[in-house]
């Protein structure tokens, strides 16, 4: 009897502390690194603006919080508000891009107007753009 | 309503002239919260903003999925819980400069602004009135904000164990980098 007790009281104890080392992990949990993640489309930014023109209420289905690979070339690079980045892709329209918001920490300095670049990001929507964000550099491809 | 918010932006920008239109789709807002049990923020660079210097009239629109939080968690319950973001993916804001006489657009220097307009979001709207300033730089015009927004006036509804962690007005922080619109 006396073992049956402390065997269920360690596995209470047991059981208590995983709930809060899994509270603590979840709690804590930062954004998924996109460089490492598998993305689920891989796309143009021509044709990934084009899904959201010609229909946003699909493509905001297909697309909205998945994980994007595009591939296109830099229309602009903006240093935005707290060392943040947008580069803005070309696309078929001469209104509306695909903009990527990287985190802060992301080195772009290498990058121009004009280079070919694929990124991973997590698509937030349509505005008059595409939206991504948490972006990550997959390839710079030099001309 | 949305979709109205959008072609109103739209049609602000191609059909009143473009001579005195700016605009930016890179604008920041942010929104903080403090309390004594902990410190929030959220950031967004995605939000599309138009000003036209002939009537002081503004727009700003952005998607709630477009802030940014240091915790993905943080950042899920904000989507899913409380701006249910699925449902209500936008934000807007549509107003005017009250005392545009005191700007001066052809000289450079920072200009003390009053805003009024209706901001709507989780798809219910209140007038705002806000003060803020107009900065006049070469090549472009900025605009920043503060003002502070109480979450159940948009009937956004906040669980009574995590009410005390999240303030009961939240600050807000706007900051525009407005360019002209060229004419294609």
């Amino acid at each position: 009897m006396k073992t049956y007790v402390k065997i269920s009281l360690f596995v209470v104890i047991f059981i208590a502390l995983s709930a809060i080392l899994a509270a603590l992990y979840l709690f804590n949990l930062k954004h998924k690194d996109l460089a490492k993640a598998k993305p689920d489309f891989v796309i143009s930014a021509t044709l990934l603006q084009k899904a959201f023109e010609d229909n946003e209420k699909t493509a905001s289905g297909k697309y909205i919080n998945k994980i994007i690979e595009v591939s296109g070339k830099i229309a602009s690079i903006k240093a935005v508000e707290n060392n943040i980045v947008n580069i803005s892709l070309v696309t078929g329209s001469d209104l509306s891009s695909v903009i990527c918001t990287f985190p802060s920490i992301t080195d772009l300095s290498k990058f121009k107007d004009g280079d070919e670049i694929i990124l991973r990001g997590e698509c937030s929507g349509y505005l008059m753009d595409v939206l991504l964000n948490n972006c990550a550099v997959i390839k710079d491809k030099k001309k | 309503m949305k979709r109205l918010a959008f072609i109103s932006i739209l049609s602000f920008l191609f059909f009143a002239g473009n001579a005195q239109k700016y605009m930016t789709k890179n604008g920041f807002i942010g929104f903080f919260s403090h309390t004594s049990m902990e410190d929030i923020k959220a950031e967004n660079n995605q939000v599309a903003g138009v000003l036209d210097i002939s009537t002081g009239e503004m727009v700003f629109q952005t998607l709630i999925k477009s802030f940014h939080f240091d915790r993905a968690l943080m950042e899920e319950h904000f989507n899913e819980n409380y701006m249910e973001s699925d449902k209500f993916p936008k934000a807007s804001f549509k107003g005017k400069i009250t005392n545009l006489s005191s700007v001066n657009f052809s000289k450079n220097g920072t200009y003390e602004v009053t805003v009024d307009g209706d901001l709507t979001i989780h798809d219910a709207t209140n007038k705002i009135s806000t003060k803020g300033s107009i900065e006049v730089v070469t090549g472009g015009i900025n605009a920043n904000s503060k003002f502070n927004i109480v979450p159940e006036d948009y009937k956004i509804s906040i669980p009574g164990v995590v009410r005390d962690k999240i303030d009961k007005s939240l600050g807000v922080i706007v900051t525009m980098k407005y360019t002209p619109l060229e004419k294609k």
